[in-house]
């Protein structure tokens, strides 16, 4: 070192002692998020904590939450929910998990088309593809038609407006999502994991139920949430295909609205699909913070 | 005894074809595939029907349902009001996302990380829940039922919708062509024009084209709002459909899947989907 | 401060929460010279360099241009030029718009612009290249593109982190000589992080050594490597021979008698400073190229382990009795070992170095 090199700490200028912050150089400062914040305070944060204060009057706090958890039609809705996003869950993933996995081994060249076919349907209104079921199923559409002409029944049956004609819809609106969740952790399990299982001895559905599978557990908690919250939040398929044999929370929110203008109970039931969503987000932050991914 | 000679054989051994799991596999995706499109194409089918009823076989084919949800005057207006809406939320969500998610990948604090989340909930929490609390709180601003109302209404979702492509693709993207156009003399907000725009636009691009078109069928947001000047499509096509049953909704509903088709043909001109997809 | 001094560094620290990454650094460049900060992998080079660079806010001290104080400036108004290790060329951008976009934001006018950038250009061996896409370009031309754009803009000082790193062995090497030559035509001062001392010894007037977050050595390549002041950086730059010792008193001018740690304490003169106190421990390192060896017998013998032929030379692994770690010889000539398999070793008394510390690490 030349000059008057390294002198001891105490005897350096008082200028050049001074401790400054440290920040880096960045191109943004947190004025960048104030408008966002501010518009999602406004118009996202309040709203939903107003909501919470309509849902507990004044006189009787938790009258709306205990009719909903005691009475036994609410209950019932209560539960209805929980079953109906739960069977559509577990559907998706069943009916999905093949597709994901035919995706990642098979599909080669026609994987961007089987992309786009998974996103083709996003491109149409949820209420066009309802329709599109009604006009398969209904006591004249096409199903019965064909049914009728090949005689395999002797009348119509009534086919739409059935539980069973609700989980359709669902999963059919809701299955891409899984697919797509699922696809995205499969592709990050190593093929050769699964060879060097068989060169072990494992055979193949072994070598599936020991180690693809438990690799991909991660897409598959995360499609499951995805598809579980979506559902929860659905109504237009229980109104449209249920013929009011399927009621759900939302469902029943949409027509406190529109019939009864009952607020503050409409209220509490949101609150109450928002404590679903609101576990639903936490299991999946713990998820995603267990793969170290932020 | 006797030698044989003979000249080294060439023996092909058959390759491995597919298996049978394999084929099964296949065969089970396209089925798959047919009963995600069926509904979609029985409805542009139905949309060219000559019947005024829903009918097995056709009786023929017309573009009659056309001219008449052209002429069906609710239909086209919400349907400007939707493409509108659609267009001005991500518009919007654009604006006030896109500088957001630039200083939360940055700033890479807990507040930044916390602010993230609250940016992305929207996605989370049920729309119909997020619809009816809104209205309430706009109509206590005396915005009411309007078309500002549901404006910001769709922005609360666009913001989620294009700053959580906006996050992966700048996360991607190292800080060393910042701090490189910073050393050359950039400032701030020309290193933000002129590198750090042109490098996250697929991601503005494709968060955009998702949030326009979850705009267009955002029935459970949009159906609190709906009046005179605000009604968006999903909502006429609901109440229309609760008294009539005719091919005009597979017509109106055709109509709105090209929209949609043109937004993606035109962002696909512009960047090509598979980067889309990668985002 | 002196306005001839180009760059310097007054008692610089950096914290990053609890770990101090750099401690109180000073460091002086002079006009037109390339510095080198070599150094071991998280011992602060990087730092150093972002803290010149401005994109590190120092927690004291401060940063010196020019002699002005712009530890408080932006980087974009320091007015240094940078080549990233990985070039971080704008890929949205030409070849050609790349290397003009410092020009633009000093809102030079289009005309002079093209002008400067084709000579810059011409300068780096890229002629026909500026309408050329970032990606159709190899990586030693994306390099040589990084060189231009930090060069077109007259920096006052260019900082270079790993410049060569991403490339393969014979480009580096050629890139290294080149980059070098144009550093010296234009008179640039610069200073280049590292972590291959070749490269350090190769392109730079003066290398600074760095370890755990301090400069540990400053001088001319030919001083680090025959006079390194430590253990550690005697070893970090090429390899050394290490001997433990006493100090056995004074010898002739500026020499001193040290007594090896060794069976039967052989007597080596080593030089050293004027100022030593007696059986003080003495640590001595000697290059491998600096020792020589014979079949006859000497004050030390050792036991041949190996023999390997380098091309130019032959490496020999020896064992010497009372030493743990083997001893390196390299020799143009092939020895032949006496009949009990042992061979003399020695060395000429200058090239004996006397160790300050008992090394660092
Ligand atoms: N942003 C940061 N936050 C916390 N610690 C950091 C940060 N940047 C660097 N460090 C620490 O400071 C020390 C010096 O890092 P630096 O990057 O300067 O090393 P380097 O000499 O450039 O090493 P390399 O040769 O590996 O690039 C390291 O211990 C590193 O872990
Ligand atoms: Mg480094």
């Amino acid at each position: 070192m030349s000059q008057p090199a390294a002198l001891p700490i105490a005897e350096a200028g008082e200028a050049t002692l001074r401790s400054r912050s440290g920040r880096p150089f960045q191109i943004s400062s947190g004025l960048w998020a104030l408008p966002a914040l501010i518009f999602l305070m406004a118009f996202f944060i309040i709203p939903l904590a107003a909501n919470i204060a309509r849902s507990l009057p004044a006189e009787d706090m938790f009258r709306f939450y205990a009719v909903l958890f005691t009475d036994p039609y609410y209950l019932g809705v209560v539960w209805q929910t929980v079953k109906v996003s739960a069977i559509t869950t577990v559907a998706c993933l069943l009916i999905g998990y093949p597709v994901s996995y035919f995706m990642v081994r098979f599909a080669g060249r026609w994987n961007s088309l089987i992309v786009f076919l998974l996103i083709a349907p996003l491109l149409t209104s949820i209420i066009m593809r309802t329709f599109g079921w009604t006009v398969l199923f209904a006591r004249k559409g096409l199903v019965n038609t064909m049914l009728l002409g090949a005689d395999l029944i002797e009348k119509p049956e009534n086919m739409v407006n059935t539980e069973m004609m609700v989980y359709v819809g669902l999963i059919h609106v809701l299955v891409p999502f899984m697919v797509l969740s699922i696809t995205s952790v499969l592709q990050g399990v190593n093929p050769s994991l699964e060879e060097s299982a068989q060169i072990l001895g494992a055979s193949k559905l072994r070598t599936f139920l020991t180690v693809t599978f438990p690799l991909s557990i991660d897409g598959i908690a995360t499609g499951c949430i995805l598809v579980f919250v979506l559902t929860n939040g659905s109504f237009l398929t229980m109104l449209l295909l249920g013929g009011g044999k399927v009621t759900t929370l939302s469902l029943l929110i949409y027509q406190q609205f529109t019939l009864t203008q009952n607020i503050g109970f409409a209220a509490a039931m949101g609150n109450v699909l928002l404590l679903f969503a609101l576990i639903g987000m936490t299991i999946q932050l713990r998820f995603l913070r267990r793969k170290g991914v932020k | 005894m006797t030698t044989i000679v003979t000249t080294p054989q060439v023996i092909e051994r058959r390759q491995k074809g597919p298996g049978w799991g394999q084929v099964l596999l296949a065969a089970y995706v396209l089925l798959f595939f047919a009963f995600l499109l069926l509904p979609i194409a029985i409805v542009v089918l139905v949309s060219f029907s000559s019947s005024s009823f829903i009918v097995f076989p056709m009786p023929g084919f017309s573009t009659q349902w056309y001219y008449r949800i052209v002429e069906y005057r609710p239909f086209m207006q919400s349907l400007l009001v939707s493409v509108e809406i659609a267009l001005l939320s991500a518009l919007a969500g654009t604006v006030l996302g896109v500088p957001a998610a630039i200083w939360a990948v940055r700033a890479n604090t807990n507040a930044a990380q916390v602010f993230t989340n609250v940016m992305l909930a929207p996605i989370s929490v049920p729309a119909i829940l997020l619809g009816f609390s809104l209205l309430y709180m706009l109509s206590a601003l005396t915005l009411g039922v309007s078309f500002l109302s549901l404006l910001i209404t769709h922005t609360v979702v666009a913001i989620p919708y294009i700053s959580r492509t906006v996050l992966a693709v700048y996360r991607g993207i190292p800080a060393d062509y910042e701090e490189a156009a910073a050393v050359l003399g950039a400032s701030r907000a020309q290193i933000f024009f002129q590198i750090t725009m042109p490098l996250i636009k697929p991601g503005i691009f494709a968060g955009a084209l998702f949030s326009v078109l979850i705009s267009l069928d955002n029935l459970p947001l949009s159906f609190f709002f709906g009046g005179a000047s605000s009604s968006s499509l999903p909502v006429v096509m609901l109440s229309y459909m609760q008294n009539q049953f005719d091919p005009s909704i597979a017509a109106i509903a055709t109509v709105q899947m090209l929209i949609a088709i043109v937004a993606l043909g035109i962002v696909n001109a512009i960047y090509g989907v598979d980067k889309l997809t990668a985002a | 401060m002196n306005a001839s001094v180009p760059l310097s560094l007054e008692n610089v620290t950096k914290r990053y929460g609890q770990t101090l990454a750099l401690k109180p650094t000073s460091l002086h460049v002079a006009p037109g010279e390339m510095l080198a900060l070599l150094g071991p992998s998280g011992c602060g080079k990087t730092t150093t360099l972002r803290i010149i660079a401005g994109f590190s806010m120092p927690n004291t001290g401060s940063v010196l241009i020019g002699g002005v104080d712009v530890t408080e400036l932006p980087p974009n108004r320091r007015g240094l030029g940078m080549v990233f290790q990985n070039y971080s060329l704008f890929p949205h951008m030409t070849v050609g718009q790349n290397v003009a976009y410092g020009l633009k934001t000093r809102g030079m006018p289009a005309a002079e612009r093209t002008k400067k950038v084709r000579a810059m250009l011409d300068l780096v061996r890229l002629s026909n290249f500026e309408d050329r896409s970032i990606h159709q370009m190899s990586g030693g031309q994306q390099q040589r593109v990084a060189l231009a754009r930090s060069l077109v803009t007259d920096p006052k000082v260019l900082l270079l982190d790993e410049p060569l790193g991403a490339l393969d062995r014979n480009l580096r090497e050629s890139m290294q000589f080149e980059l070098r030559a144009i550093q010296r035509r234009l008179g640039i001062t610069s200073i280049i992080v590292t972590h291959d001392q070749e490269e350090a010894l190769t392109m730079s007037d003066r290398i600074a050594v760095m370890a755990e977050g301090e400069i540990v050595q400053v001088g001319t390549p030919i001083d680090i490597y025959e006079r390194p002041q430590s253990q550690f950086v005697s070893e970090f730059l090429g390899t050394a021979n290490i001997f433990d010792g006493t100090l056995a008193g004074p010898a002739e001018a500026g020499m001193w008698n040290v007594r090896l740690t060794l069976p039967n304490a052989p007597v080596v003169k080593v030089a050293g400073p004027p100022s030593l106190r007696g059986s003080s421990a003495i640590r001595v390192a000697v290059r491998p190229e600096r020792l020589a060896i014979s079949p006859e017998s000497t004050q030390l013998r050792a036991n041949v382990r190996g023999i390997v032929f380098r091309g130019s030379y032959y490496a020999y692994e020896l064992d010497l009795p009372g030493l743990e770690k083997p001893i390196y010889v390299y020799s143009g000539e092939k020895t032949v070992a006496a009949n009990d398999g042992t061979i003399g070793l020695g060395w000429p008394d200058e090239y004996a170095i006397m160790l300050s510390d008992g090394g660092v690490r």
